[in-house]
């Protein structure tokens, strides 16, 4: 690769063993790189953009009032009643923070792997994981009913000086999601802090130079910054990567844990992380294939990646159908009848037209991506995506309510229905994840330039990254 | 005034060299250059890139940082917090008992050790790279050049401090343009007043104090007594819609809240039929089987007819619905009791009578009875006295039990009276369960026989017990 700058423009996005598809297409030169990063922050927004965000902070403030319905009602206005406690709020909190999984593993694991396509990626994905991990935040906190006693959640001395029990998986999941959170939202903004300064630079007026100013911190490129920057990320990277595998670890043991058949499985662990990822994966896509063609960056964000983003996808939804299977196997070959009624039940009982649209959407959808041409082909990448995110909701729904619908005492046994506020607040939620997704696309750097930049292959081509 | 002169003085002050600056516009150059600098020896240099540049450590021949260090410290930290808080909170402070599962068992605690090494190494890693590049520092002299915007796009920069011991304005300067850059500029101290705006201060320091206003507020609350009652932010379930006893309502026909029992219904535990001489003290109910407990005196019922008088007419009408299933109340008390003598009590305890039942009787006689009918029973209890002292006009002294009329009285007899009242004594039924009422009964009988037995006739072992001064 030592003739980069004598060979034709390389616009291969489609990899044959032993030569790589080129990360950045078209002339590469970090001047063009800054851009096209800056110009959708810098150019004038376009009228769709508000439309765009009109929509999804409508339904925003829709999710927000029907939070303040609730608060002032109570939590009766959802569907949750006896024997189902846990409904859809429990349902959209594993949702979206299984597709919170996406961004930090795309940043650190694949970063620990010198995976260098992540760099044109990371950036949305990370995004995208703060923002599904504060949709995420907002069910289990509106969930507990009380909402003005959230603080109890967290080991603070009060005034009945009592302190919260460490051994319940729910305590667990309070640390491991608002750890995940904390690092997630630091290993991001560290992230931007010297594409900030980029924006700052460039910026001309006063507010933006202001804002931007702040928050590059002042960065000026030096390389005795650079490189504790780059040791900081990469031990971020290493701590990220641990943590992203044991947040929805965590998140499982709130139903492995419990004693109820169906949930009380050691396979959760695994099977919830890999379901995360697939999630997470198919979330990205649903979002970076559109917006790359709206914003312009396609030659940042080449067919390579969403390639090698579905192949995840084949790997991750074919251990969640194994998971599948392997529960059915357990269930059957454990000899517990509890257990093999509530898998039964599950298939072939009142629940069982939601598990074969989570069977189709999961275990068949995926596995599509076996074929090249859906594969590089990204309206077609974008429609499987589509499935499995709704897949991947209803897995969770599987899970939370059949087995709750099927109590310890059959004289208590139910059908979950959900209300109009359930409903809506899922929709919300999404209103809400959009918005935060707009306003980032507007006003910060959607794809990594430093990263990039680093990765590009220099003027002069000496050394290839 | 002073400040003004300070302004003054500031503003007067010549701007001083504090460096050069080189810019290059390819990263290799940049690389040959800095070897160039360090070998010449120079130590207050840094050089600027938009990306991180591989190979330009060893060409400016930066040390490893201590980073990693301070975040295996970090994350040493968040293990030990989590470990001492988990046992501290769950073992010591606040024992949690589980299903008699040890206080402590460290599997239990995997989960929170890990996420809080990882919170405070990441904090560690965040902050501890800020704080070694001294960031933020939101001013550097180096943002005042032009040239020096495009670090951040696609130019590299070498910075020369004039700090240095080997610079020297001419020397340097000529020694970076052998490098062959693009351009070499020198950079010079902002000379401009490091003070902020006066208006910035004033808003500022307004909204500071405003913001103290809330907590000052608290403060001053927190540590005061007030009489008015606490403020409610947040009232939790104290306010409810649900209906109360003794309120109105427009949602009855009768305009109360409180719902009567339905005539007929047998409320769970009240089922009484089966057992007649235990629950009535009557050996059969007489037909009429409301006449039971009604001794009551009849200025009750003047009362009663005085209060109805000043009823509105809806009310009247309302009260009467309930009170159509009871008997017309009789006019004296004589007549009730007349009529009370006539039906069959119970003679005899419808239990066997054992010495444990009697110890049980004297232990509820003396809470319940004794206040009023005194320890002996003579009617001289102390509510009794007080009332007698404060000469209230109402109070009708309670019945002595050694009259002869009491003493006459049945146990069944005595049993009515102390489930239904009389007089001006309200009925007990409903804090007494029919069990000890009997118990209270075989005390008052034996307070009763206490009065009237010769000492010489008791046997010697309860004699002995008379000598007894213990």
């Amino acid at each position: 690769m030592a003739s980069v700058t004598t060979k034709p423009i390389d616009t291969t996005t489609i990899e044959v063993p032993g030569q790589r598809a080129p990360l950045v297409l078209g002339s590469p030169d970090y001047g063009t790189v800054t851009e096209s990063v800056c110009r959708l922050a810098e150019s004038k927004t376009p009228m769709s953009f508000y439309v765009a965000l009109g929509i999804s902070a409508s339904l925003m403030g829709m999710l927000f009032g029907l939070i303040g319905y609730l608060i002032i009602t109570g939590v009766g206005v959802w569907g949750n009643r006896s024997p189902v406690f846990w409904g859809w709020p429990i349902v959209n909190f594993v949702f979206w923070v299984g597709i919170g999984h996406a961004g930090t593993l795309i940043s650190a694991i694949l970063f620990l792997f010198r995976q260098n396509w992540r760099t044109g990626i990371n950036r949305a994905a990370e995004a995208m994981t703060i923002f599904a991990v504060i949709c995420a935040g907002v069910f289990p906190g509106i969930h507990i009913g009380r909402v003005w006693l959230a603080y109890w959640l967290f080991p603070i001395p009060n005034q009945m000086e009592m302190w919260p029990n460490f051994r319940s998986p729910l305590l667990w999941d309070v640390f491991a999601v608002s750890t995940y959170a904390t690092v997630s939202l630091l290993f991001w903004y560290m992230g931007m802090i010297p594409d900030l300064a980029t924006l700052r630079d460039r910026a001309t007026g006063k507010i933006q130079q202001f804002a931007y100013g702040l928050f590059s911190l002042g960065w000026n490129g030096s390389s005795r910054h650079w490189h504790r920057y780059e040791r900081a990320y990469l031990l971020l990277a290493a701590l990220a990567a641990p943590l992203v595998l044991s947040v929805h670890t965590i998140v499982s043991f709130d139903f492995a844990v419990s004693q109820l058949p169906g949930w009380h499985t050691t396979i959760f662990p695994p099977y919830f992380v890999a379901g995360a990822v697939f999630s997470g994966f198919a979330m990205v896509l649903t979002l970076m294939i559109p917006a790359r063609s709206i914003c312009g960056i396609e030659d940042l964000l080449t067919d390579r990646h969403l390639e090698n983003m579905t192949k995840v996808i084949i790997a991750t939804g074919s251990m969640v159908g194994y998971a599948y299977a392997m529960e059915f196997f357990v269930a059957w070959y454990s000899g517990n009848r509890y257990e093999t009624f509530a898998f039964i039940n599950r298939a072939f009982g009142p629940y069982a037209w939601a598990y074969w649209i989570m069977v189709s959407c999961n275990v068949i959808s995926p596995q599509l991506f076996w074929i090249k041409k859906i594969r590089t082909t990204p309206w077609m990448i974008f429609v499987v995506c589509i499935f499995v995110n709704i897949g991947m909701w209803f897995e969770r729904f599987v899970i939370t309510v059949t087995s709750l619908s099927r109590d310890f005492l059959p004289s208590s046994w139910g059908y979950f229905k959900p209300t109009i506020v359930d409903v809506l607040m899922l929709i919300g939620s999404f209103g809400l994840f959009l918005t935060l997704f707009l306003l980032f696309c507007k006003f910060l750097p959607m794809v990594a330039m430093a990263e990039v930049k680093s990765v590009m292959p220099r003027p002069g081509g000496q050394g290839d990254h | 005034m002073a400040t003004t002169i300070e302004q003054s003085e500031k503003t007067k002050a010549e701007p001083e060299l504090i460096g050069l600056l080189a810019e290059f516009d390819d990263p290799q150059a940049l690389i040959d250059a800095s070897m160039k600098v360090r070998d010449a020896g120079y130590r207050n240099w840094d050089t600027h890139t938009p990306f991180p540049l591989h190979g330009i450590d060893e060409a400016m021949g930066i040390k490893f940082t201590i980073l990693p260090w301070i975040v295996a410290a970090c994350g040493l930290t968040g293990g030990t917090i989590a470990v001492g808080m988990q046992y501290w909170m769950n073992a010591v402070d606040y024992p949690f008992m589980i299903s008699g599962k040890p206080l402590f068992s460290l599997p239990a605690c995997i989960p929170i050790i890990f996420e809080l090494s990882v919170l405070l190494a990441a904090f560690g890693a965040f902050f501890g790279m800020l704080g070694l590049n001294q960031l933020p520092k939101l001013y550097n002299p180096l943002f005042k050049s032009d040239a020096f915007r495009r670090v951040t796009n696609d130019r590299f920069f070498i910075s020369m401090d004039a700090s240095d011991a080997k610079f020297s304005e001419i020397d340097s300067g000529e020694f970076l343009n052998s490098l062959n850059p693009i351009s070499v500029e020198e950079c010079w101290s902002d000379v401009s007043s490091p003070k902020l705006p006066r208006n910035l201060v004033l808003g500022l320091s307004l909204v500071g104090v405003i913001m103290l206003l809330p907590p000052a507020l608290v403060a001053y609350k927190r540590s005061t007594t007030t009489n008015t009652p606490r403020i409610h932010i947040i009232p939790d379930m104290d306010f409810q819609p649900s209906l109360k006893a003794q309120n109105t309502t427009n949602l009855f026909p009768d305009g109360r809240e409180i719902r009567p029992s339905i005539k007929g219904a047998i409320p769970r535990g009240q089922f009484k039929d089966d057992n007649i001489p235990f629950y009535y003290g009557l050996k059969e109910l007489p037909e009429d089987r409301d006449v039971v407990g009604i001794a009551l005196q009849d200025e009750k019922k003047a009362d009663a007819k005085k209060a109805d008088a000043k009823k509105p007419v809806e009310a009247k009408a309302a009260d009467a619905k309930p009170a159509a299933g009871k008997p017309a109340v009789v006019d004296a008390a004589a007549e009730a009791a007349k009529k009370l003598d006539k039906l069959p009590w119970v003679t005899e305890f419808p239990m066997p009578v054992t010495e444990k039942m009697m110890a049980r009787g004297k232990e509820r006689f003396r809470i319940y009875c004794s206040v009023c009918h005194g320890l002996s029973g003579d009617g001289d209890g102390l509510v009794s006295l007080r009332a007698m002292e404060l000469l209230q006009g109402t109070w009708v002294k309670p019945a002595s039990y050694h009259t002869d009329n009491v003493r006459k009285q049945p146990v069944g007899r005595l049993f009515n009276t102390i489930s239904n009242g009389v007089r001006k004594m309200p009925g007990y039924s409903a804090q007494i369960p029919p069990e000890d009422r009997w118990a209270i009964v075989l005390y008052l009988r034996a307070l009763q026989k206490s009065r009237y037995t010769d000492a010489n006739t008791l046997k010697d072992d309860e004699k002995s017990k008379l000598r007894d001064t213990k």
